[in-house]
This record gives C-alpha cells, sequence and structure tokens, in this order.
C-alpha cells in the first residue's frame, strides 16, 4: 500500500499512531516495538512474501555487523574481509532482483543469445534499503556505530515513512532521535506533520499525476518510431521533468510528515532542484541523501586512492591553480563518470538510465572544468553576477530537462527521436484549431513553415497552461523546506540568515491562517486520491 | 603544534585552492561559508593536509571534516 490511499491515511497511520501513544504511555520501548511491527505490517501489505526476503536479510545483516564490532580492532583484516562480504552480500541481493533480467537481455544483445526469464517484481524499496545497510556496515567498520540491539537495527531499516522511497539515512543521524523520542501528544510535531504530509500528497495527487496523462502518450508514440514534432517534443521534455519533480518533492514531503507525527526529522532530501545555478549545484538540491550516499562511498574512496597514488608518484593532483589536464581526468572526470555510472543503473535496470547517469557525469565534468578555467579565460566574471547566475540557471535547466527526456523514455531511440523532435528535426506543426484562432499571426506561422495538423488545440493549450503553472509554483514560491524553516522540517534546517521577502511574509506559522490553507490543500489531495498513479520513484 | 599555528597554515593553504587571498578561515568557517567547497574540491583539501600536516585522514573521518573547527581538532590529535 502507498501513502496516497484511504487505507494508509485513514487506516493504518491513525492506529499505528494511537497505539505508539498508548504503549508509549507506559513504555518508551513497547512505543519503539510497536512501531517497528507497524512497519513490517506496512511492508507486508503490498505483498506479504517481502517479509521473507527482508526478514533473513536483517538477519544477516546483524550477524555481520556484530562480527564487525567484535573484532574491527583486534582483527582487522578479519574485520575487512566481513565488511566486504557484507557489502557483496547485500549488492547481490540487489543485483539478483533488479539486475537479472536486464543482464539477460544485454547478453543477448551483445552474445546474441537467447535467455528468457519470467518477470519477477521488485521487492518493495529495495534499492533504498539496500543502499542503508551497506553505509550501516561501513560505519561499524569504521567505529561510528556502536551497541545496537536487534530491534535497533530492525527499526532503523524498516521505519515505514522512509522505506519505500528514501530518503537514504544514515543509523547515527536517526538512532540517537529514536532514543530520545517522546510518546506524548506533541501539537507542534503534529501539526508540523499534517502540514508536511498534505502538501505532499497535494503536490504528488494534484500537480504530478495529472501531468503523466499528458506525457504518457507522447513517450509511447515516441517510442513507436512516431513524430511529435517541435511543440509536443517539448511538452514532452518539460512535462515529464515537472511531472517527477513533483512527484518526488511531493513523496519527499509526506516521509518528513509522517517521521514528523512521530517526533523524527529525516534529512534534507529535496530543495528546489530547478532553482540550481549550476549542475554541481542540482545535484546538492535533488535526491539529496543518495548524493550524499555515492559521494561518501563511492566518489570520495575512488577520488581520495587516486590523489594519493599520484601524489606518492609525484605527479600534480586536482584543485591548486595549476590543475593539469591530466590531473583533471584522472582525478576528477573518472570518478565522476564511474559515480554518475553507478547513479543510473541504481536508478533503474536499463540502457536509458545509464546513458541518463553518464550524461549528467559529463554535465558535472564540464562544470568544473569551467569552475577551474574561469577565473583564467574571464578573470572579470565575478563583477556580473547576475548575468553568472542567469546564464548559469538557464545551462543548468535545460541540461536537465533534455536529460530527463532520456531518463524517461522508454528506450534510447525512443529519448533520441524526442530530441529530434525538440530541436525542429521533425518539422514544426501547430493544431489547425489553434492556427484559426490566431488571425493574421497564423500567416506569419505559414510562412516560417509551421504546417497545420487536424487536431483541436484544446491538448496544446491545457498542456502548455499546466506547464506555465507548475513552472512558476516550482522557481518563483518558496519551498516547504523555507516555509517551515523555524519548525526543522527536515534535519539540521533553519532559517536563512536572509530570508527572501516571500518566506518573510508568507512562513509558516500555527495560526488560523495557516490552518485553513493547509485544510484546503488537504481536502483537494484528499478528493483525488483512489486516482490511479503511481509513485515514480517507488520502483526504483 | 597549537591551535593557532594548525589553523594559520590551514588558512594558507585554502588560500591557494580556491585561489583567494581574501579568504579567512575561524574555527566555525563550514563548507557552506567557503563558496566552492563541495566534495570534489574537499578530496584535494583533505589529501593536501595529509601532505602538509604529515597525517592520514581514513574515509569516516573525512566525511564528516565540513567545518574547519573540526578539522583542527583531528590534525591536532593526530599530530600530539
Amino acid at each position: 500500500v502507498l501513502f496516497n490511499s484511504y487505507e494508509f491515511i485513514f487506516g493504518f497511520l491513525p492506529v499505528v499512531l494511537l497505539g505508539f501513544y498508548v504503549l508509549g504511555a507506559r513504555h518508551r520501548e513497547w512505543a519503539l516495538l510497536w512501531l517497528t511491527a507497524g512497519s513490517l505490517f506496512f511492508y507486508a501489505w503490498w505483498r506479504p512474501i517481502n517479509v521473507l526476503l527482508i526478514a533473513p536479510s536483517i538477519l544477516i545483516n546483524l550477524g555481520l555487523a556484530r562480527l564487525l564490532e567484535r573484532y574491527r580492532e583486534s582483527n582487522p583484516a578479519l574485520a575487512r574481509g566481513v565488511l566486504i562480504a557484507g557489502i557483496v552480500f547485500n549488492l547481490c541481493f540487489l543485483g539478483y532482483f533488479k539486475y537479472t533480467m536486464f543482464l539477460a537481455g544485454a547478453a543477448n544483445d551483445v552474445f546474441g543469445t537467447s535467455f528468457t526469464l519470467t518477470h519477477f517484481i521488485l521487492p518493495l524499496g529495495i534499492s533504498f534499503i539496500t543502499f542503508q545497510k551497506i553505509a550501516f556496515l561501513v560505519d561499524v567498520h569504521g567505529g561510528r556505530v556502536s551497541a545496537f540491539t536487534l530491534r535497533d537495527y530492525a527499526l532503523f531499516v524498516l521505519f515505514f515513512p522512509q522505506l519505500i522511497a528514501g530518503p537514504i539515512v544514515h543509523y547515527r543521524e536517526m538512532m540517537p532521535q529514536f532514543r530520545a523520542v517522546s510518546t506524548r501528544f506533541d501539537s507542534e510535531n503534529a501539526s508540523v506533520g499534517l502540514t508536511l504530509f498534505f502538501m505532499g500528497l497535494a503536490k504528488k495527487l494534484v500537480l504530478a499525476d495529472p501531468m503523466s496523462q499528458i506525457v504518457a502518450p507522447l513517450y509511447a508514440e515516441a517510442a513507436k518510431g512516431g513524430h511529435l514534432g517541435l511543440a509536443d517534443g517539448w511538452i514532452a521534455a518539460l512535462g515529464f521533468t515537472l511531472q517527477i519533480y513533483f512527484d518526488f518533492s511531493g513523496y519527499t514531503d509526506m516521509a518528513l510528515g509522517l517521521a514528523r507525527f512521530f517526533g523524527i526529522k529525516l534529512p534534507v532530501n529535496f530543495n528546489s532542484p530547478l532553482k540550481a545555478t549550476s549542475m554541481i549545484d542540482f545535484w546538492l538540491r535533488w535526491h539529496v541523501s543518495l548524493t550524499r550516499f555515492l559521494t561518501a562511498y563511492i566518489y570520495n574512496p575512488l577520488s581520495l586512492k587516486w590523489t594519493r597514488a599520484r601524489l606518492a608518484a609525484g605527479k600534480p593532483v586536482f584543485g591548486a591553480r595549476n590543475t593539469t589536464v591530466s590531473a583533471f581526468l584522472a582525478l576528477l572526470v573518472m570518478p565522476t563518470m564511474i559515480t554518475m555510472f553507478v547513479s543510473g543503473v541504481w536508478h533503474g535496470a536499463g540502457y536509458t538510465y545509464i546513458v541518463w547517469g553518464l550524461m549528467h557525469g559529463v554535465l558535472i565534468s564540464i562544470n568544473h572544468a569551467w569552475r577551474l578555467t574561469r577565473p583564467k579565460i574571464w578573470p572579470g566574471a565575478k563583477d556580473h553576477p547576475v548575468f553568472m547566475k542567469s546564464a548559469g540557471f538557464i545551462l543548468t535547466f535545460v541540461s536537465v530537462v533534455v536529460a530527463m527526456v532520456m531518463f524517461r523514455a522508454p528506450t534510447v531511440s525512443g529519448a533520441a527521436h524526442i530530441w529530434a523532435d525538440m530541436i525542429g528535426g521533425h518539422g514544426v506543426t501547430l493544431p489547425e484549431g489553434l492556427l484559426a484562432r490566431l488571425g493574421s499571426a497564423a500567416h506569419w506561422l505559414r510562412a516560417m513553415g509551421v504546417q497545420p495538423d487536424p487536431t483541436s488545440g484544446s491538448l496544446i493549450v491545457q498542456a502548455t497552461l499546466r506547464i506555465a503553472v507548475l513552472l512558476v509554483i516550482a522557481l518563483c514560491l518558496p519551498n516547504t523546506l523555507e516555509l517551515l524553516a523555524r519548525y526543522e522540517p527536515a534535519l539540521g534546517v533553519r532559517p536563512a540568515k536572509q530570508e527572501p521577502w516571500l518566506v518573510r511574509h508568507a512562513r509558516w506559522t500555527e495560526s488560523p491562517v495557516w490552518a485553513v490553507g493547509v485544510a484546503g490543500v488537504a481536502a483537494a489531495g484528499i478528493l483525488s486520491l483512489g486516482q490511479l498513479s503511481e509513485f515514480l520513484y517507488w520502483q526504483f | 603544534m597549537d591551535h593557532a599555528a594548525i589553523l594559520a597554515k590551514l588558512t594558507e593553504l585554502f588560500r591557494e585552492i580556491f585561489d583567494d587571498d581574501n579568504l579567512v578561515l575561524t574555527p566555525e568557517t563550514t563548507a557552506e561559508d567557503v563558496p566552492g567547497w563541495d566534495s570534489m574540491n574537499h578530496i584535494t583539501i583533505v589529501v593536501e593536509t595529509e601532505r602538509r600536516f604529515g597525517v592520514k585522514f581514513n574515509t569516516a573521518e573525512i566525511e564528516e571534516l565540513r567545518n574547519i573547527g573540526e578539522f583542527i581538532a583531528l590534525i591536532e590529535k593526530k599530530t600530539s
């Protein structure tokens, strides 16, 4: 079951919360046990067989963690072996479920074999859970986590607000909160939680889902080799970017809100990424907890190892004023491409995700190359901050939108088709119905080569309006983290030193105005429940 | 090495890496305060620090070194 269902909102959630307070009034540990059991139930609800997979995995990981804890100082070689075994075990577990199909298909493509496999369904949230388990083992090995019980570990892995689609949390940021959790009802936690949850629900159901009905047929058409034309090409690209944006933003807000009901603060995961002014900035705002994980466990170790090796060999390293091309390629481009390749593969088993990851790797590398060379080729750029920011924003926005086509398209060639549409490669058409209303402007357009197509134009107008509204919300309005900054909506969030005008005047307070506002948002969300919808991010 | 000496040496290192002779570090300075102190530059900072102070950090420590005070404390611990 998902967060956006009647059963969850009016059944599961109230029961779990009530039990948490009632049992917590007797003993805190009972409340935490209840929460753990509730989370396991949540996991089992969707597909009971999943429990048979997750339970052994939890026990094996716990056993390995105990070995690490015991031997990490007395027998470092053994501890290292256990750590590697643990990482391999978790990756194989993920790999078996997520990539067997893809690898069989890839083998068929390359070697002309004909493996056929029956499709099996991915255990819920397995990609997120796997990363958390690996991070936990690394933390135990590094001595940053100790004294854990089965209940601690099970709650860390299963905590239902972040179970199916993140944020990817660290044990060391969650467990102190669980240990100190208050099981008394707290009105601030409840109102902050309700606000976050319903804002997220509305983003998901009112803003994101209707967009899928607009873009899904376009991608299906392109995958069959059909031509969309310039306008529909851009609608497909922008529409999907905004769909996944509000899907993920909404999901993240809901996760933050649900955790907050229990007094738990999850880390920041989504922070207005489309406002980014560089590709590096984008990845510090989009899926923040994934970037954090990949940086800490893939990028840093690779870059560190190679930087030390180059220093030992007397070769120049990256970073100082005089970075050489070879240092840049070896110490920045290589680890970046590998990290973004992993990011692509993690998002999905398919060539499109790999290409998408590598595209972002190239874009990030270009961003760094520019940072390094800009002071030499244009030292005066610092005097034009507005121009630099605007140019950075536009380049980043277009890059992200273009790359998103690859993320969404069913095949690489389908994405290439849409890119061709977007640069006018398949002609420029507008609906007849629209051209007829444009009067003399239509003559101009026809003279410039715009062809009429036999549709009424209501779809294109509706899509354009939707995209415009969503863009304004994503780019011009403050986000939930800013609005609720005074109430620490996510772990470590504080009000900015200089809050923008809109935030100062509209920020969230426990006031009647906001109560009515949130109630309206909640009503909009609840009334949209039950429509066909799916989290884009939950299948990863 | 004492606090002040470590801070002075770190300041010199940061000024070189970020190419900014006016950069001022305090124990409270965090990654957010220094434009360009991102995950990529972080590795260079760490490795340069290792080289100049003759210390070695492990992977776990590197991730947490996000403010200058922590840097100083860790260097002090490792050089004493």
